[in-house]
């Protein structure tokens, strides 16, 4: 707690374009600006809060069981890459890695394509009580958790412990989504439904083939908003998947640590193993998946 | 109503939307407005076992002497947790945030490390938390020890919800960054100027000019930031279990009460008690987020 609010004050000060001195007034005059050393400490400080934590268990990934026991926090002398196959021939990552993409690029299909074609017509007032139906996507927000009845529901219909299942449950959260694509569709103008209408292009025709491309920042944030909720998933998988080759990475991590919560070594390589396909994809996403997000809600 | 509709056919908007709401209807709204009635209920999760409505009783089991001990416990918790996370989550994202507008070098990789526990995930953020408070030394234990102190983290009872927390804050910070940066990022640069030329200091013009300007995405921030933490127990179900009492909010409740884990307690494994819990949660978000709304709104008018 203390490391981060310490950043949060030097933060605010580092980030003063001058020194918040009184007499700053002739500073300001000059156009061209000093490198300004305490915004870069500042930011130093925020890599390390974000990278140790990776850095270290990599660090405890590499150490045998025995110098783990022996020096738990040192450097590694002599690194056991061998732990990385011993976890992944342990535990069954590559297949929890694919159900988790497959949940997750699933799930957050459907749940995109419901934003679009919910919130496109509402937006525009094509069906009966627009009014009402947006407030519908503001109580989808507040909605109760449902755990337990979600769970009764697949039960009944035949579909717990089924992937399928579990990707309808998680396609429909769709949380900000309508509301999000709502205020962009606004920024569509009218006239070119009428104009595309009037050149004979039918409503599915435009909803796909105009809007869906118009409407690309927005529609790929409310995607990554969905992925980023589907991949971390836990508690939903545990109850709604009870064979472990259906489980998502998240589950089947936590299973593995259940399992081996004394070997830290062996624990860390795991975790090592899951999360770097993340960090490596992340790497080549990053900039068009933040500066997504960025654009499309500023949009 | 209706707004004129320039397409030819009505028919394909009825489809799809039809279905779509269907869909969100069926796995979405059906299990929420379920929750409510099952609230009333003695279900069980088993199927096949007969089900009684029971009235309220639920509900007053959920404040009996016998139960309270474990209701008002969650019920603190969840407050707690809520409150802090979201504080802490918007002043230091706020902080970040003006930090990385900035023009320095390298900004689009701090952006994208702040927003990279949110891509590693709930099981990853927590295996490698608990590996750094790790009991048996830890670097967290060995900075402690270094000041002759000790500590069981997450087994201390005044300890752990106020780690999970910090794991919480640093685990989530990223989307609140992003929120902030893109607020930021319409806030024109001649307001800074003139404010500059008109002698503002930064804390001046950080207090007058951007703050209000954000207003829309502090209130943005502010409520999801809410009705998530409200809601969340992901994170705390990796990094302390679903049992450690000290870190028991009211959805964890939900799921040990639901499906078990909780061995000897009266009503383990009771879905319609554990339906009322969500009912109790579900008011206390509600009423939690209202509120949040007016006094933000007002703030937001006043600015």
């Amino acid at each position: 707690m203390t490391a981060t609010t310490t950043t949060a004050t030097t933060g605010d000060q580092g980030d003063s374009k001058v020194p918040p001195s009184r007499g700053s007034a002739q500073v300001q005059t000059r156009r061209r600006r000093r490198i300004p050393i305490g915004a870069y400490v500042c930011a130093l400080i925020l890599l390390v809060i974000f990278l140790f934590p990776l850095l270290y268990l990599l660090n405890t990934a590499l150490k045998s069981q025995a110098e783990f026991v022996s020096d738990p926090v040192g450097l590694v002398r002599d690194p056991q890459w061998g732990n990385f196959v011993t976890a992944w021939n342990t535990g069954d990552f590559g297949s929890y890695i694919l159900n988790s993409v497959l949940y997750t690029a699933a799930g957050s299909a459907i749940g995109t394509l419901l934003t679009l074609v919910l919130s496109f017509p509402v937006a525009r007032g094509y069906v009966k009580g627009a009014k009402y139906w947006s407030v519908i996507f503001v109580l989808v927000l507040f909605l109760p958790n449902a755990l337990i009845t979600q769970f009764q529901l697949l039960l009944r219909l035949g579909l717990y412990d089924t992937q399928l299942g579990y990707i309808l449950l998680v396609g429909v959260g769709v949380g900000v989504g309508p509301l999000l694509l709502s205020g962009f569709v606004k920024s569509i103008p009218r006239e070119l439904d009428e104009a595309a209408a009037m050149d004979g292009v039918g409503y599915w025709r435009y909803l796909f083939g105009f809007i869906l491309p118009l409407a690309r920042p927005a529609l790929v944030t409310v995607f990554i908003l969905q992925a980023v909720w589907i991949w971390n998933e836990i508690i939903l998988a545990t109850v709604l998947l009870a064979d472990p080759t259906k489980f998502p990475v998240t589950v089947g991590l936590y299973a593995f640590k259940g399992t081996y919560g004394n070997q830290w070594p062996l624990l860390a390589a795991a975790t090592f193993i899951v999360a770097a396909p993340l960090i490596v994809g992340y790497i080549f996403i990053q900039r068009y998946l933040v500066n997504g997000v960025v654009g499309a809600i500023k949009g | 109503m209706a707004e004129t509709f320039p397409f030819p056919r009505r028919t394909p908007v009825r489809v799809t939307f039809g279905l779509g709401m269907l869909l969100l209807g069926i796995f979405g709204f059906v299990p929420a407005i379920g929750v409510l009635v099952a609230s009333f209920t003695d279900l069980r999760g088993l199927p096949g076992l007969p089900i009684a409505f029971v009235g309220i009783q639920n509900y007053i089991d959920f404040f009996s002497p016998a139960k309270w001990a474990d209701s008002a416990n969650a019920l603190t918790n969840t407050v707690i947790f809520a409150f802090a996370s979201t504080i802490i989550q918007i002043v230091v994202a706020l902080a970040i945030a003006v930090l990385l507008n900035r023009k320095l070098k390298g900004r689009n990789f701090y952006r994208a490390v702040v927003f990279m526990p949110t891509i590693l995930g709930v099981t990853v953020t927590g295996l490698v938390w608990s590996l750094i408070f790790n009991v048996s030394g830890g670097p967290a234990a060995s900075v402690l020890q270094l000041f002759g102190g000790r500590s069981a983290f997450f087994g201390d009872p005044h300890l752990a919800l106020a780690l999970v927390i910090l794991v919480q804050v640093w685990m989530v910070l990223g989307v609140s960054v992003i929120i902030f940066l893109s607020g930021l990022q319409a806030v024109p640069e001649e307001l800074h100027e003139a404010a500059e030329i008109d002698g503002a200091s930064a804390w001046q013009r950080f207090r007058s000019v951007t703050v209000p300007l954000l207003a829309p995405a502090i209130t943005a921030n502010v409520l999801l930031g809410i009705v998530n933490a409200l809601q969340s127990y992901q994170l705390i179900y990796v990094l302390s279990g679903p049992n450690n009492r000290s870190t028991q909010v009211l959805s964890l409740l939900v799921y040990v009460q639901g499906f078990g884990g909780a061995s000897g307690t009266t009503l383990s494994q009771s879905q319609g008690y554990a339906a009322a819990v969500s009912m109790v949660q579900f008011v206390l978000v509600a009423i939690v987020s209202i509120v949040a709304l007016m006094i933000l709104r007002r703030r937001e008018a006043k600015l």
